[in-house]
């Protein structure tokens, strides 16, 4: 039987990052994965990732897809695609279908990397047509070019419901309302405001009563949720929609593991069935590991450290390389790993209401009940600051591991400090240019430049705009507040693009000088 | 680890609820009625429960219902989800033609 | 709760949880342990499904006629299960001259017990089932012979004994059994619990052995792996149940639509596994092939799922039931060599009026513990 060093069964993040690592070490590496295109969720990531330089912050994920193929191949990894691996089997053996045959190949090592897959809720309807997962939603619209559909509800508030409703609003579709039955948003507050502030209204505490449609969703009645999550009558609102997206976690796709026989536990804190793992990825079957979200679910982020981790192990496994070099190298990704691990969303944290910032600050509470920060909250932070002329304004509120913008301005206006949760701030001596660069790294989309009062009684704000068609100079509108509401009128004094921007379009638009803290979006339509 | 499990325990009896019909388990239109009253004929792990109901048996092998059987199964019971064992999985990972199955690429060094 | 019972019975399959059903309804009190987490954890809810009595040893033929006479036809209104009893006959196929030889040993065998078995010819063969590929020129036939869904079987029994007040008890794994005043009474396991019964069935598969070893008895088996597979939900094609003269595949067409088959691949009884009977990665492939065969038309049948079950195989292939007369109060079904799943409900009818009255309607003699003797 043809065997292998390591066969890897997954191309996406984490099945990537540990091809990559073993290979270099002379590792004999083949990929299975049953997808027509490498990089699993990578390539349906739109947005720029979060973290810092060594996790490839600000990049767009479907980037660092190709950043880890080319990596992978110039490493000598075999990657073969459209690879269904149908079974994991005794002695370390794979059945692989591939096209019209099956075949058999054995692995001294072999690593799991198979991902995660969406979870569903039940309510009346939810096997209508229309009511669809938010990974699939995103597989449609970013790796077929499909629209969902056109008027979206999105029940979910965690990363993956916030993201996706950013996406869904970038094809056009109409997002009617986000909707999770928890009390407080569940993902970053950033990409939860750069939502809101587009007039996507935000329901905490509510959830669906049912979906309604005869052959397919025609609409949606959610309603107010009490502390133990039963509806409140008379709270019922009904929207009219299409399509209903779910993003209410993911469970791992453990069953490779499950049917080879390793030890397995039901861990709420990893999103499901898990195999029983040490911290890097070695399962209770000798020479079988995991990395990424099939031992715990996280996010891109960490996978790729974790598959990292993996492949390293497989190579001091098979004795490629000596136990000293395994722990220093793990040694190192522990720190990586830590790194991502930190702040208020860490896992240490997850399901603690935190109450105020690392430098103990109130955080806002607006922010996780409607999905922005209030006008009378945004100044306690420390991003926010006023000076004469434009200068960089950054709503960033809570602490995250991430620091591209302290390495983007030329000038060092901006500082985060060793600690990489800490809160950007603007220094005093603030020497801003207009160059934009903050505005374009920031992967949450929350720094604005500003310049309060331009000389005759108007201000510009320059904002980052993803979103297509690119209006022209001179294009009259409206701004919308942080709440999506309309604040006042706006004309776009310009856009700017460019190669270092990454597709991020620095909009500039004119309004009057007293809502020069207020206007964060702008809306090309007649008032 | 094999725990003892007397199924005779008193869990209460079968109170049918307003939300019995809606379909847990879509490849095999098993609804949450059906789970909730197997638990009570005695169906107390989630490989009885899909033995006798044939939840998560369909094409999907139950990557949609697992957690919603589990859930409701746990509740039924009175105890946590993770209570509960994993569910089981079996080869093939994907539903495959019995063509394709049959079909086992020759190797390197296969004589006729 | 009382760990006292007239019956302990041990084992919670299709044989444990029959045997439960039978005496409850005779008023027996009766405590089920099995030691796996889940009822009808073995064989039980692993094999093809077959209610067969052709084909079978003429030594085990009387018990499972007697069932499908009288306990298969009613079986679901009984259990309020739906068995999924289909009593539409089975095809056992041949290809060639050699298989013809087998198939008409076996029937000529099973026409002395008085089942209605035949040989028939090709065009009779297609006029049964037209789907089979036209390779097929011979079969017998027995029309009496079906086949049922062993899940909701074996669930059915115990569901239907537990309303009825039998007490079953998993994850209780029997360990030794003890002899009180020249009679067997304790169960030990290895919980540390100890049951106390007038009388004691083994019925747990291959593990009976070593119980029954703890008192001194012991019945010559091995344990076999067996393996099966099933399709996607099809369109309805056919009833009867299948098998052929050289056991490539044996299975049916379930009411759900899919296809259950089980089937070898020649290295039964030597496989490897992990201490879990795990499925094998040359089986399912030659099962395919086997069926593919027979039956050119399920090529693009989607396979959905494969497993593995243990057979106790005992040395002569017929089972073991009946009381251990040396040991007073013991009984055992065991070493059911792959057929216990279509003879279990009479099984335990007969073993529970054994123990209720002393008698069987059926004569067991055949099946006795003590029947093996050296060849020579």
């Amino acid at each position: 039987m043809k065997r292998f060093d390591l066969i890897i069964v997954g191309a996406g993040p984490s099945g990537l990052s540990a091809a990559i690592e073993a290979a270099k070490r002379g590792l004999d590496v083949v990929v299975f994965d049953e997808n027509e295109k490498p990089g699993g969720q990578l390539f349906k990531q739109i947005h720029k990732f979060f973290g810092s330089k060594e996790h490839r912050a600000k990049v767009r994920g479907f980037v660092i897809g190709e950043q880890l193929l080319k990596e992978a191949d110039e490493a000598g990894v075999k990657v073969v695609l459209n690879a269904t691996v149908i079974g994991l089997y005794q002695d370390k053996e794979v059945v692989v279908k591939i096209g019209e045959e099956i075949s058999h190949y054995k692995g001294d090592s072999i690593i799991i990397a198979t991902g995660a897959a969406e979870n569903m809720v039940t309510f009346p309807g939810w096997t209508l047509p229309g009511v669809i997962g938010a990974g699939a939603a995103q597989t449609m619209m970013n790796l077929h070019g499909v629209l969902p559909g056109k008027k979206v509800l999105m029940l979910g508030s965690g990363n993956v419901g916030l993201v996706v409703s950013f996406q869904l609003l970038q094809c056009g579709c109409e997002v009617v309302a986000l909707v999770d039955a928890a009390p407080r948003v569940g993902g970053y507050g950033v990409h939860a405001a750069k939502v809101a502030r587009t007039g996507v209204p935000f329901f905490l505490s509510h959830t669906i009563v049912k979906a309604e449609g005869d052959e397919a969703v025609s609409g949606v009645t959610i309603a107010e949720v009490d502390d133990k999550f039963q509806f409140i009558p008379g709270t019922e609102k009904h929207f009219d929609v299409d399509t209903i997206c779910l993003a209410v976690g993911l469970s791992p796709m453990s069953q490779l593991l499950k049917m080879a026989g390793a030890k397995m536990e039901d861990n709420p804190r990893r999103g499901g069935q898990v195999p029983i793992c040490d911290e890097y990825g070695r399962t209770s079957i000798e020479g079988v590991f995991v990395a990424g979200d099939v031992s715990g679910i996280e996010e891109a982020s960490s996978a790729m450290i974790e598959g990292r981790m993996a492949g390293i192990v497989a190579a001091e496994y098979l004795g490629y390389i000596e136990k000293e070099e395994l722990d220093s190298k793990l040694k190192e990704l522990d720190c990586a790993l830590d790194g991502l691990r930190q702040g208020m969303f860490a896992p240490s944290n997850r399901g603690k209401a935190i109450e105020k910032t690392e430098e103990g600050i109130d955080i806002s509470t607006n922010l996780l009940k409607k999905g922005y920060i209030a006008d009378d909250e945004i100044e306690r932070f420390p991003g926010i600051t006023h000076r004469k002329g434009i200068h960089p304004v950054i709503e960033c509120t809570q602490n995250i591991p991430c620091n591209p913008c302290q390495d983007a301005c030329p000038k060092k206006c901006i500082s985060i400090g060793e600690n990489i949760t800490s809160l950007p701030i603007v220094l005093q001596d603030c020497d801003c240019i207009n160059c934009g660069m903050c505005v374009a790294s920031c992967s949450g989309q929350a720094i604005f430049l500003v310049d309060e009062d331009c000389g005759d009684g108007t201000a510009t704000v320059t904002l980052p705009y993803e979103f297509l068609p690119i209006p022209a100079e001179g294009t009259k509108g409206i701004a919308l507040g942080r709440d999506g509401n309309k604040v006042c009128e706006a004309t776009v004094v310009s856009v700017k693009t460019a190669k270092a921007f990454d597709k991020t379009n620095l909009l500039t638009m004119r309004i009057p000088k007293e809502y020069a803290m207020s206007a964060r979006f702008f809306k090309a339509e007649e008032a | 680890m094999n725990s003892v499990n007397d199924r005779s325990r008193d869990i209460g009896p079968f109170v049918p609820g307003p939300d019995d019909d809606m379909l847990i388990c879509r490849c095999e239109e098993i609804t949450k009625g059906e789970i909730r009253k197997a638990v009570h004929e005695g169906m107390w792990t989630m490989t009885e429960i899909r033995r006798y109901l044939r939840t998560g048996m369909g094409l999907c092998q139950g990557q949609t219902c697992s957690k919603l059987v589990k859930g409701i199964v746990a509740r039924e019971l009175g105890i946590s989800p993770g209570e509960l064992e994993p569910a089981t999985s079996r080869v093939p990972m994907r539903p495959i033609e019995m063509r394709i199955f049959a079909n086992e690429a020759k190797e390197v060094g296969d004589h006729e | 709760m009382s760990n006292t019972a007239d019956v302990i019975v041990i084992g919670g399959g299709i044989i444990g949880n029959s045997c439960a059903y039978y005496l409850v309804k005779r008023g027996l009190s009766v405590i089920v342990l099995e030691g796996s987490d889940n009822i009808g954890n073995g064989g039980s809810s692993r094999n093809g499904g077959g209610v067969r009595q052709s084909g079978r040893d003429v030594r085990e033929l009387p018990l499972v006629m007697y069932g499908i006479k009288n306990l298969w036809p009613h079986l679901s209104e009984e259990l309020e299960v739906d068995c999924e009893y289909h009593q539409d006959g089975n095809l056992r196929l041949g290809k060639n001259d050699k298989h013809k030889e087998i198939l008409t040993r076996l029937a000529t065998n099973a026409q002395g017990c008085g089942l209605d078995v035949r040989m028939i010819d090709a065009a009779e063969v297609k006029a049964i089932n037209p789907y089979l590929s036209d390779e097929v020129t011979c079969a017998s036939w027995c029309p009496t012979d079906g086949h049922a869904n062993p899940l909701t079987t074996t669930l059915g029994f115990y569901k239907t004994a537990r309303m009825l007040g039998a007490r079953f008890i998993t994850g209780e794994k029997v360990t030794e059994l003890r002899m009180v005043k020249g009679k067997v009474r304790k169960v030990i396991c290895a919980s540390g619990d100890v049951y106390e019964g007038e009388n004691v069935i083994v019925a747990a598969g291959f593990d009976s052995r070593a119980i029954l070893g703890t008192v001194g008895v012991d019945i010559p088996m091995t344990r076999s792996l067996l393996e099966c597979l099933v399709t996607e939900a099809e369109p309805h094609m056919f009833d009867q149940m299948l098998g052929t003269a050289e056991a490539d595949f044996y299975g049916h067409q379930t009411k759900h639509g899919s296809f259950v088959f089980g089937g070898s691949s020649g290295f039964e009884g030597c496989n490897k596994d992990n201490g879990t009977p795990i499925s094998s990665s040359k089986t399912a492939p030659c099962i395919c092939r086997g069926i593919m065969k027979y039956f050119p038309d399920l090529a693009d049948a989607k396979i959905v799922r494969t497993w593995a079950g243990w057979s106790d195989k005992c040395a002569d292939g017929v089972a073991v039931v009946g009381a251990i007369d040396e040991v007073p109060g013991l009984y055992t079904s065991c070493a059911m060599s792959g057929h216990g799943f279509g003879i279990g409900p009479a099984v335990g009818n007969q073993l529970a009026q054994l123990i209720a009255t002393g008698t069987t309607d059926v004569d067991l003699s055949t099946l006795r513990y003590d029947r093996f003797k050296a060849k020579i």
